[in-house]
């Protein structure tokens, strides 16, 4: 058998290790290794967007990072480590309310994408919206409607000034 | 009335859907997140010749590879699609000594994993001995440069069809143009790519198939028939679906290979499609050319159309579905769309080549029907140099000509036609439209204005989710008042668990959360065609409606023997049931729901005990037709050749809406795809038939930023069967290509330009406006 290498990677706030041959994408580790089977491979082509995870908080394809090429202590936030135990996010309602996903499969990668972007630009306006989330593909909405929710999403991403 | 109040009516009401949650938080579990122990991956050696022979398959290195348990061939896997005779061809499991297309399926590698199984299918080392591939439509439908399969012609459907008195009045008409239409191949793409999981129980001896699939009892009957399993033995589960768009209807040779591999191994064997493979083996769509011919009178109306419909199906007949067959002989029958044009006279020939066959995606024929059918009322207005809007008015069929039979036979249930165009017109706001157009062109801009009316038939008798024209529904309460409704539908993303019960709701009178929608498991479900053909919503719904009625049926018969009141009087809401006016006598559907399963006799006299039943609708209409107008708006720059939609504005009709926010998700949906359809999307062989767009970065979808934001307004038509809806999950799809190309024209009418072929590329573009020496 291919030797595997012991990993240690921050997921979702929590230390996990797994055995991992070098060549496994992130994607894959996630999802077989640690049973994060809420990041979506799509294309592997890393155009698609829906293995989106936050890599302290930046959007990156999952599908094309090694496993093994996560620096030590980058934090790894994938669509599990987003809702909290009581229910959804307000993003998250807001995408049920406005009708954001049908099949859902690219949903969780909009999610994180969103999420991202208005936790850097609470006030983005649709067209920067629609920049932020052109790298994600969903080919059941036509995006209208995700828009819609993101832009609804924003106040709950204002900061109350101190 | 109070009670009335009493009774959320769900039934048109725009409620969130109850998929939600799962899919938000990444709960959801789609076919790649089924693992079990002892589950072993199965990867594909395709071919990459478009037509050869093959002379040797050596699996030995393979076979010594770690991980990997088998390495199958034809001969493991002796079945094929289209045993029956509808075709002279049907495609083997695996390639049966000679390949016919690039990504032909040709050795299956069963490994632990999918890494080493692709490391094995590496291995693997196959000799061909290539052939010249057939990859010319025009040139393949005269058997040039050679046959396909040599034991069949190419042309492997053929039709003709003329409306009597056609060459008269051709003939005597004072005005003809003629077009010849192209569209290249399309595909659905999916986000989530195909997948087939195989899994046999050895304690029961039955096998469980989970699969990316709309249709999961036709399935279930796919692999009984082709592969001989004994339908009770089998079991098809479809779980969260990642989209499907008629690509998932078929039943596809990999299905066949990893069930056949996991009887085999007897483990179970899970296969997911890579991008590559969804590009190059997901069935394709949209090849066709039209040679039209058009007889027309100066004041717009259309007399006669002629039309060659030409369209390459690819190297096999796709299972149980070809999309050749579908898109030009099912064009051939609304070719007319919207418009009374009384003579139609229609020649169809579907050819092979080596390509991949052409199956289904999300309006088959309409997306052609209705971008040629479009593409001609636009030559006419520009010949006679009317507005478009103008040509469609005088064409339109009107209000008092339904129920319409068309120049093809097919008959029209009343729609809004007139009505939809006006709305549209106003949506959009027309007039000012053209003169901000004019004020544009004056200062070198290229907007566009493309209008596109169309028509959907929906709920027909046979789709590609098969030739079962009815779908059941079973509908349970369970001993505390619960609900338990199944049914064969495989819903992709629209929503069915809500709509469903929505439906159900206002027939029993139980909250919405109080009801779960089962599907897509043919243990659970009864025997049902499934999705496809914008079918789910008049037919899936009408059964719910049915099941739904027959069960308040029986819960008033109940409540009238409990409260001691005429059946006519009993209400039915809030998880209760009362008698009308008096709300205080009462008894809740629980209770009725204890006696019918544990304090059984008390049941009324005649009822059965417990409370199921099943149901099952069949329209009687054939088909119903919505209908609706598109209208987009463009700018068009000419030196980049790049096309942006700017507005765009919808009116729908498919009669009672189930919920309203739900039908509005489908539209933008299709009109995104109209968008990729229109500018982006072509699926490109190269001389030696080698697919060179297999990957998301060459076959390009449409982004966020490419899909403008939508105006829709909806009328309502209702349909004369079950609570009167209509399908809509294509209509956006079959019109808004047609829009954006007539945009395109609109804008380029300085160029003379008139677009005839999708996509319209940049270079098109480029070249249309270069060489006109403006």
């Amino acid at each position: 058998m291919v030797e595997t290498t012991r990993i240690e990677l921050l997921v979702n706030g929590e230390r996990l290790t797994a055995d991992v041959e070098p060549r496994w994408s992130l994607a894959d580790v996630l999802r077989h290794q640690l049973g994060l089977l809420g990041t979506h491979v799509g294309c592997e082509q890393g155009v698609c967007g829906a293995c989106t995870v936050l890599l302290n908080g930046e959007p990156a394809r999952s599908c094309l990072i090694f496993a093994v090429a996560v620096a030590d202590g980058v934090a790894i936030t994938t669509i599990e480590g987003m809702n909290r135990a009581e229910g959804m996010t307000p993003l998250q309602t807001a995408l049920r309310e406005h009708h954001g996903l049908q099949c859902g499969f690219c949903t969780p990668g909009m999610v994180l994408t969103a999420h991202a972007l208005l936790t850097r630009e609470p006030e983005a306006d649709e067209g920067r919206i629609r920049e932020a989330l052109s790298g994600n593909l969903c080919r059941c909405t036509g995006y209208q409607f995700i828009v819609d929710a993101v832009a609804a999403a924003r106040p709950a991403y204002r900061k109350e000034e101190p | 009335m109070a009670e009335q109040a009493m009774r959320p009516q769900m039934m048109g009401a725009r409620v969130a859907r109850v998929e939600d949650p799962r899919l938000l938080t990444g709960q959801a579990r789609f076919l790649d997140d089924i693992q079990v122990p002892g589950m072993l991956e199965l990867a594909f050696v395709r071919s990459p010749y478009a037509a050869a022979r093959i002379l040797d398959i050596d699996t030995g290195k393979a076979r010594k590879l770690p991980g990997v348990h088998d390495v199958l061939t034809f001969s493991d896997c002796p079945y094929r699609l289209w045993q029956r005779t509808e075709y002279q061809v049907g495609q083997p499991a695996l390639a049966d000594g000679g390949v016919f297309y690039v990504g032909e399926p040709v050795v299956a590698v069963v490994a632990d994993n999918r890494y080493l199984a692709e490391d094995a299918a590496e291995a693997v080392r196959i000799t061909y001995e290539p052939l010249t591939p057939v990859l010319e439509m025009r040139a393949a439908i005269l058997e040039e440069p050679r046959r396909v399969h040599a034991g069949a012609e190419n042309v492997f459907f053929h039709r003709s069809h003329r409306t009597p008195g056609f060459e008269q009045a051709f003939a005597d008409a004072p005005l003809h143009l003629t077009a010849t239409f192209r569209l290249n191949r399309q595909t659905a793409v999916s986000i989530e790519p195909r997948g087939t999981a195989a899994l046999p129980d050895p304690a029961s001896g039955r096998i469980t198939v989970y699969a990316s699939t709309q249709s999961p009892h036709r399935m279930r009957s796919d692999f009984s028939e082709i592969m001989e399993i004994p339908e009770h033995l089998l079991r098809i589960v479809v779980p969260e679906v990642g989209g499907g768009f008629g690509m998932k209807a078929n039943t596809y040779p990999e299905d066949l290979v990893v069930v056949a591999a996991a009887i085999k191994l007897r483990r179970p064997v899970k296969w997911v499609s890579d991008r590559m493979e969804s590009l190059l083996a997901d069935v394709h769509a949209r090849d066709d050319i039209h040679d039209v011919e058009v007889a027309f009178e100066p004041s717009g109306r259309i007399v006669a159309v002629r039309d060659h419909l030409m369209a390459d199906g690819g190297a096999y007949p796709a299972y149980p579905f070809s999309g050749a067959v579908g898109e030009t002989s099912l064009a051939a029958r609304v070719l007319t769309g919207p418009y009374h044009i009384p003579h139609l006279a229609t020649e169809i020939d579907c050819t092979y080549s080596n390509k991949m066959p052409l199956g289904a995606y999300r309006g088959v024929w309409g997306p052609v029907a209705s971008f040629i059918q479009e593409g001609i009322v636009d030559r006419v207005a520009r010949r006679l140099a009317k507005d478009p809007a103008e040509v469609r008015r005088v064409n339109m069929i009107r209000p008092e000509q339904f129920p319409y039979r068309n120049a093809a036979g097919a008959v029209y249930d009343p729609g809004s036609y007139g009505e939809s165009l006006e709305r549209a017109l106003d949506l959009i706001g027309y007039e000012e439209r053209r003169r901000l157009q004019r004020l544009a062109r004056e200062s070198g801009r290229y907007l566009g204005i493309g209008i596109s009316a169309f028509v959907e038939p929906t709920a027909m008798a046979s789709s590609e989710a098969g030739s079962i024209g009815y779908e059941a529904c079973s509908l349970r309460i369970e001993p505390t008042g619960k609900v338990t409704a199944a049914m064969g539908l495989g819903p992709t993303g629209q929503g069915h668990e809500t709509t469903m019960a929505q439906v159900i709701a206002d027939q029993i009178g139980v909250d919405l959360q109080d009801i779960v929608v089962l599907h897509g498991d043919t243990d659970s479900a009864p025997f049902g065609g499934g999705t496809g053909g914008s079918r789910s919503g008049p037919i899936g719904g009408g059964a719910a409606l049915v099941a739904g009625r027959q069960m308040g049926e029986r819960l008033k018969t109940y409540a009238a023997h409990m409260l001691e009141a005429s059946f006519d009087d009993i209400e039915l809401g809030n998880g209760k049931a009362w008698v009308t006016g008096v709300p205080s006598r009462s008894v809740s559907i629980r209770e009725i729901a204890e006696i019918a399963y544990t304090d059984v006799k008390r049941i009324p006299p005649g009822l059965p005990i417990g409370l199921e039943l099943v149901a099952r609708y069949l329209p009687t209409r054939s088909v119903s037709f919505s209908n609706g107008t598109h209208i987009a708006v463009v700018e068009v720059d000419p030196p980049t050749g790049l096309v942006s939609v700017i507005d765009y504005a919808v009116v729908n009709d498919c009669g009672q809406l189930i919920n309203p926010t739900i039908v509005e998700g489908q539209i933008h949906g299709g009109v995104a795809q109209g968008v990729g359809a229109a500018i982006l999307e072509a699926l490109r062989y190269d001389d030696d038939g080698q697919l060179t767009t297999t990957s998301l970065m060459d076959y390009l979808l449409p982004q966020a930023t490419d899909v403008p934001r939508m105006q829709i307004a909806h009328l309502v038509t209702p349909a004369d069967g079950e609570g009167g809806m209509k399908g809509m999950g294509e209509g956006s799809l079959i019109a808004s290509p047609a829009a954006i190309a007539n945009a395109i024209s609109d804008a380029l009418e300085p160029f003379g330009v008139l677009v005839d072929t999708l996509p319209v590329t940049p270079r098109d573009i480029i070249r249309w406006t270069a060489q006109s020496g403006f």
